[in-house]
């Protein structure tokens, strides 16, 4: 490389490096920073570099850093001359001969295309690439970059990082030589202090300010220091920006070193960056070539050198002091401020330490000037910061915004939102000095300011997405271990203070933890915040004040219920398909006792943990199979599927009746205590069942002249036969409950009555009553609502059906009514108002309904029902929605346009929801809550009435059978603690032997499902739609099984 | 405060080689005097060691070459997470412990490599967050990082230094099978 001593010769070099970048003839370029490798760009590279070679190809190839959108690496840039330079996504190396085909022919390869640039803005310089390719979107339009400002990453996969002529050739190091022929340093220092530039490392310290002291501090050596030790797990942008554009790091040091008069710089770089130091140390070596670095710099005579360190892996080498004295050949430990690194620092020379993002602001603000600078970003922020979008999103990568941005910008807009469609819960900003951002607050604007306020950090701008399946109690106790074992040691807050902390928070994520722990984690946090010695040990308690502050509901259900509903906290949960279950199923004892073809004790196994299995086993949501580890090497385990199969070889078999008696034998002796039930539905038959298993004598009251609620009158046949709940019920009123149908509480017996007569009540009746919409036409003869029209069809009564049935709704009473609708020979069409993927329906339930015929109109919401002269629905009319803002559930909001859709049609069904009868609630004198619900203890489920309990719809407002199972069997359990005072719960279980060793290999049997009746067929009968497991089937399943719940070093 | 020159005094008796003494010579002359020079200088010597590590007699010929004390030296050394002062395994497993792997269940991987390998909590050096353990025939080092900053590809491990992005259990235990049958991966 030449090396530049003027004008021309700096012209030269631009010209060449112009000609690489806009070359006569194709250039390839593949993103190739260490997320782009780790996706396969290098095989992607050598298949372009082959196939070049092979087929003589005139085309240029070249390696480039990274694009920033790292979910869709491997990027590829392809350029033709005169046309838009496009960046095709997660190209492999099959696609490399096509592409080469097209380019050959002059075509652009379309098919990968993620988005083509017209033009860029280097903001040192601008380069046109071409117009046209209209059917390509621009890449400000994909939603990953819509909104993104690239200063900082201006340069980041768009040029060579190992060629500096490229980045001579974008306006690079003009910046320099602009302030050096100036020649006025102050005018520089003014500039950086008026363009309000802040620290990007997390302090925010204003970075003009900081260069001030420098250049006045009188030493005959100064040091210049780049913190690129980034160290926050979750945090990468720092390696990002060096491994793609390390000569904007290189110019801006050189700046800073000329205006604060430092002769020395030094890169303080992560080792375990390799690819980072590789590209730097050898963009320094070319930039010392080419007269950029050394004496005479541009032949201006200015003196500077750089030189890369690499740090060895201590966290606490972000700190400036123990990065200095780590420098110094000592460990990182850090030393009191003041002495400032700008008095006294390296070698107790005046030093600067900025971070690596810091400056890469730089040169743009020279270029543009401060003004320009303050037009991004908020007024005590201005400009951008590069933040790594990682974890539970969809759209993960770099993401470059203007400072204020809120946080649901990122999240959804960006992010694309939760992987799988899940919940998000929070967001953690700031590694291990920042905190847990709840979802409620995701409009907070993202600067230092406003993330202060909610004691989280911005930091170095890591943001890490947490869903519904991270436990907000490990994610503090993560870091707190992280941070106990970064501490130095040095001072004793951070050393015994972090050591204590993270002991009380495994007593927690342990089970162990009690309120005093609580309170006592609380105070400690506060005292190591405020008397550490350095920023490591004053922020490390912020992951755990900020998840304490937000998410105080966790730490509760840690300590007071020994519950972590996420499932992380080991300790808490037999295994994770066990913690997802609301009925706490021990789920591997019956697989693995079915393996061993044990399936009466199978059989046993599971009916002890839930009453009802032939009936869950059909119509439970399955959450276990979201959280099966299973899902780690192919797919989950079908639970549901092998709990029904045990239950169905079990009920109808001559072994039933001698099974039941054995269970009711299980019985403890009777305690002389008197249990009312109201409500006959699954919550009440489960709290019956195990209050009767416990001894107690139970009454179960119920209006219907039948056991089984929802599961009854709600659930249609064919989901659900009947003749299988009445063999269930059978086995419940073997054990000894009593019941008394077509009877009403309070109608025919008072709140008051159960009262004098039983030692206990539990409420359980349920959520009947259909929510109405008040639409215009809702009056018409032909509207009805969803759970009466099913029930009445339950109870083969006439339903006024007609021909043609518009169902409104996305929940399973709204496919229930659907498939019932069906059979019963009508025409459905079904509305929903938000997308397929936000219905709350099982998703096989509405694939089966669609499979059966019904037509499913999503983003629709109705407007008005159409009635004719004799007052009968004639049609609805529903306006289409598009999709707005996300909204508090992370969904997102629909918005009426326009456009109106008309149905014709003469029945309407409404299922929008099922409420509590208020009717009830009131006049139960119970304390209840504004939605209705009646209001309980979250841990005991005891209502404001002493000796009454509550539990299911009826406190959570419509849910499903399994959660309402879960409340009928945690309420027998409190009502028992209460009544006898003792704990006995586990006497009712029997115990199993059984082989506790997982297997050596995944099995590789993939999973099995249901064979469901053809949908032809199914449609036109209540005879149950699907077919259980074949026993080969089923043992196969649990065979599948990974055993989580034998823990390493327990055989 | 200067930097450590180079000891004038001449090497006492050294169990290194002469090649060894030569090359650590050499990287003094080096490093003289700049910045960082004490890390440098073990990270070059830790690299050029069959089993990546740094052996005391290393340390103490390092220490009377500098003239920086023998503490200050094997303080640096047990100070910074990169630097072993045991023997490594021929390969070395990396699982990152970072947020966005954690998230994504990074504890499972480690678990199940450990259990592959038949690493148990004995054969640690420090704590979960810092595991460092070598199996007894020194073939498998499984080691954690704190992050690697690959956080898109999480969950991440590295095998040999060749990152492995959104692993699962199966997809890992077949990479170190594979290794463990003794063909290249």
């Amino acid at each position: 490389m030449k090396r530049i001593s003027d004008l021309s010769s700096f012209n030269d070099v631009r010209e060449a490096g112009l000609s690489k970048l806009l070359p006569d003839r194709p250039r390839i370029a593949i993103g190739m920073g260490t997320c782009g490798t780790g996706n396969g760009a290098e095989s992607v590279y050598h298949a372009f570099a082959d196939a070049i070679n092979t087929r003589g190809l005139g085309m240029n190839l070249a390696r480039t850093g990274c694009f920033g959108f790292c979910a869709a690496e491997p990027l590829v840039n392809v350029y033709l001359p005169g046309k838009p330079l496009v960046i095709l996504q997660r190209v492999q190396p099959n696609d490399v001969p096509g592409i080469l085909d097209d380019l050959a022919s002059g075509r652009m390869p379309t098919g990968l295309a993620l988005c083509k640039i017209e033009e860029w803005d280097h903001i040192t310089g601008h380069v046109r690439f071409g117009v046209g390719l209209p059917e390509i979107p621009h890449w400000h339009e994909v939603p990953f970059f819509t909104g993104q400002k690239k200063i900082v990453l201006r340069n980041c996969g768009l040029i060579n990082p190992n060629e500096i002529d490229e980045y001579i050739a974008i306006g690079g190091y003009q910046a320099l030589y602009k302030v050096l022929i100036d020649n006025n340093p102050d005018m520089v220092i003014e500039a950086v202090k008026a363009a309000k530039l802040r620290g990007r490392g997390g302090a925010g310290y204003q970075t003009g300010i900081k260069w001030e002291f420098l250049r006045k501090a009188q030493s005959e050596r100064k040091y210049i220091i780049c913190n690129a030790d980034e160290g926050d797990p979750g945090a990468y942008m720092n390696r990002n920006e060096i491994e793609s554009d390390p000569h904007s790091l290189i110019e801006g040091m050189i700046i800073g070193g000329y205006v604060m008069g430092a002769t020395e710089g030094i890169l303080y770089v992560r080792a375990e960056y390799p690819l980072a130091v590789h590209r730097l140390n050898s963009a320094i070596e070319q930039a010392r070539e080419c007269g950029l670095l050394g004496d005479n710099i541009l032949g201006r005579g200015f003196r500077f050198d750089l030189q890369l360190v690499e740090g060895a892996g201590a966290f606490v080498c972000g700190e400036e002091t123990a990065l200095i004295r780590s420098l110094e050949g000592k460990a990182g430990r850090p030393t009191p401020r003041p002495p400032y690194p700008a008095e006294h620092g390296l070698y107790g020379c005046p030093t600067n330490i900025n971070n690596v993002e810091t400056w890469y602001n730089i040169a743009p603000i020279v270029i543009k000037g401060p003004g320009w600078f303050t037009e991004t970003g908020s007024a005590k922020s201005p400009g951008t910061k590069v933040f790594s979008l990682v974890g539970k999103v969809n759209n993960t990568g770099l993401v470059e915004m203007p400072l204020g941005t809120p946080l649901k910008t990122f999240v959804y807009d960006v992010g694309g939102g939760g992987t799988h469609g899940r919940a998000i819960k929070a967001v953690q900003t700031g590694g291990p000095s920042g905190g847990c951002i709840p979802q409620e607050m995701f409009d907070t604007p993202v600067d230092y300011e406003s993330l202060g306020q909610l004691g989280s950090i911005m930091g170095s701008g890591g943001m890490v997405v947490m869903d519904e399946d991270n436990c907000m109690v490990d994610v503090a106790r993560y870091f707190i271990e992280f941070t106990h074992s970064e501490s130095c040691g040095k001072c004793i807050p951070c050393r015994v203070g972090l050591d204590k902390s993270l002991y009380y928070l495994n007593r927690i994520t342990q089970g162990k933890g009690t309120e005093a722990d609580f309170d006592l984690l609380d105070d400690l946090s506060r005292m190591i915040r405020d008397t550490s010695l350095c920023g490591l040990g004053q922020t490390a308690p912020n992951p755990v004040l900020t998840t304490m502050r937000h998410f105080r509901h966790e730490f509760e259900d840690h300590i007071r219920a020994a519950r972590c509903r996420a499932g992380v906290c080991e300790d808490l949960a037999l295994s994770p398909c066990e913690n997802s279950c609301p009925l706490h199923m021990n789920i591997p004892r019956f697989l693995q006792l079915l393996k061993e073809d044990r399936l009466e004790e199978a059989f046993v196994s599971v009916v002890m943990d839930n009453p009802l299995p032939a009936s869950t086993g059909r119509v439970c949501q399955h959450p276990c199979d979201n959280r099966c580890r299973r899902t780690g090497v192919d797919s989950a385990v079908n639970m549901r599927e092998v709990h029904r199969y045990i239950a169905d070889a079990i009920y109808p078999s001559d072994r039933f009746d001698a099974l039941a008696s054995d269970i009711a034998a299980r019985r403890k002796p009777l305690t002389g205590k008197r249990c009312a039930v109201v409500g006959a539905g699954p919550t009440g038959l489960a709290c019956a069942f195990y209050l009767c298993m416990l001894g107690h004598e139970v009454m179960v009251y119920d209006s219907n002249p039948a056991a089984g609620g929802m599961l009854r009158y709600a659930l249609p046949d064919y989901r659900l036969p009947k003749d299988v709940l009445d063999r269930e019920v059978e086995l419940i009123r073997r054990t000894g409950v009593q019941f008394t149908f077509n009877t009403q509480v309070p109608r025919d017996v008072s709140l008051n009555d159960l009262d004098g007569q039983y030692d206990a009540v539990f409420l359980s009746i349920g959520t009947w009553k259909e929510s109405w919409v008040y639409l215009p036409g809702t009056e018409l003869t032909g509207v009805i609502p969803a759970l009466p029209f099913l029930e009445a069809v339950s109870k083969e009564q006439p339903v006024p059906l007609g021909k043609r049935v518009t169902v409104i709704g996305g929940g399973n009473a709204a496919i229930d009514s659907a498939r019932t609708a069906l059979r019963l020979g009508s025409k459905v069409t079904i509305i929903y108002r938000r997308e397929r993927k936000d219905m709350p329906a099982i998703p096989e339930e509405t694939e089966a309904a669609e499979a059966e015929g019904a037509e499913i109109v999503f983003l629709a919401t109705p407007h008005r029902i159409v009635g004719g002269p004799d007052g009968r629905v004639q049609a609805i009319e529903a306006v289409r929605t598009k999709l707005g803002e996300y909204d508090s559930s992370g969904r997102r909001r629909p918005m009426p346009t326009n456009e109106i859709i008309r149905f014709a049609c003469d029945t309407v069904i409404l299922a929008v929801g099922e409420t509590v009868d208020l009717d009830f609630a009131k006049a139960s004198g119970l304390k209840i809550k504004e939605s209705g619900l009646i209001e309980v203890d979250r841990y005991t489920l005891e209502t404001s009435r002493s000796k009454f309990y509550a539990g299911g719809d009826l406190i959570t407002g419509a849910s499903n059978v399994s959660n309402a199972m879960g409340y009928g069997k945690k309420a027998a359990r409190n009502i028992d603690r209460r009544l006898m005072n003792v704990r006995r719960w586990e006497e009712v279980f029997p115990s199993f032997e059984y082989d506790q060793a997982p297997p050596a290999h995944a099995s590789e049997a993939p999973r099995h499902h249901v064979e469901e009746v053809d949908a032809a067929q199914r449609a036109t009968t209540f005879a149950e739609a699907t077919i259980g497991l074949a026993p080969v089937d089923a043992m196969e399943e649990a065979c599948r099984c990974l055993r989580c719940d034998v823990r390493n070093g327990d055989h | 405060m200067t930097p450590a020159l180079l000891s004038d005094s001449p090497p006492r008796s050294s169990p290194l080689s002469f090649e060894e003494q030569d090359f650590i010579d050499r990287l003094i002359v080096q490093h003289r005097g700049r910045p960082g020079m004490l890390l440098s200088l073990l990270e070059a010597i830790q690299e050029r060691q069959p089993n990546k590590y740094l052996p005391v007699e290393v340390l103490d010929y390092l220490a009377a070459r500098t003239g920086i004390p023998g503490a200050q030296i094997y303080s640096v050394a047990t100070f910074y997470s990169l630097f072993n002062l045991k023997p490594q395994g021929e390969h070395t497993v990396c699982i990152c412990r970072g947020t966005a792997c954690h998230t994504r269940g990074s504890r499972n991987l480690l678990e199940r490599v450990k259990l592959q390998l038949g690493l148990k909590e004995e054969d640690e050096d420090g704590s979960a967050e810092k595991m460092c353990a070598t199996t007894a025939d020194r073939r498998f080092t499984v080691r954690t990082v704190a992050c690697f900053g690959q956080c898109a590809l999480a969950p991440v491990a590295e095998i040999d230094h060749s990152i492995l992005g959104h692993v699962n259990e199966r997809a890992l235990e077949r990479e170190v099978d594979a290794i463990k049958r003794g063909g290249q991966r």
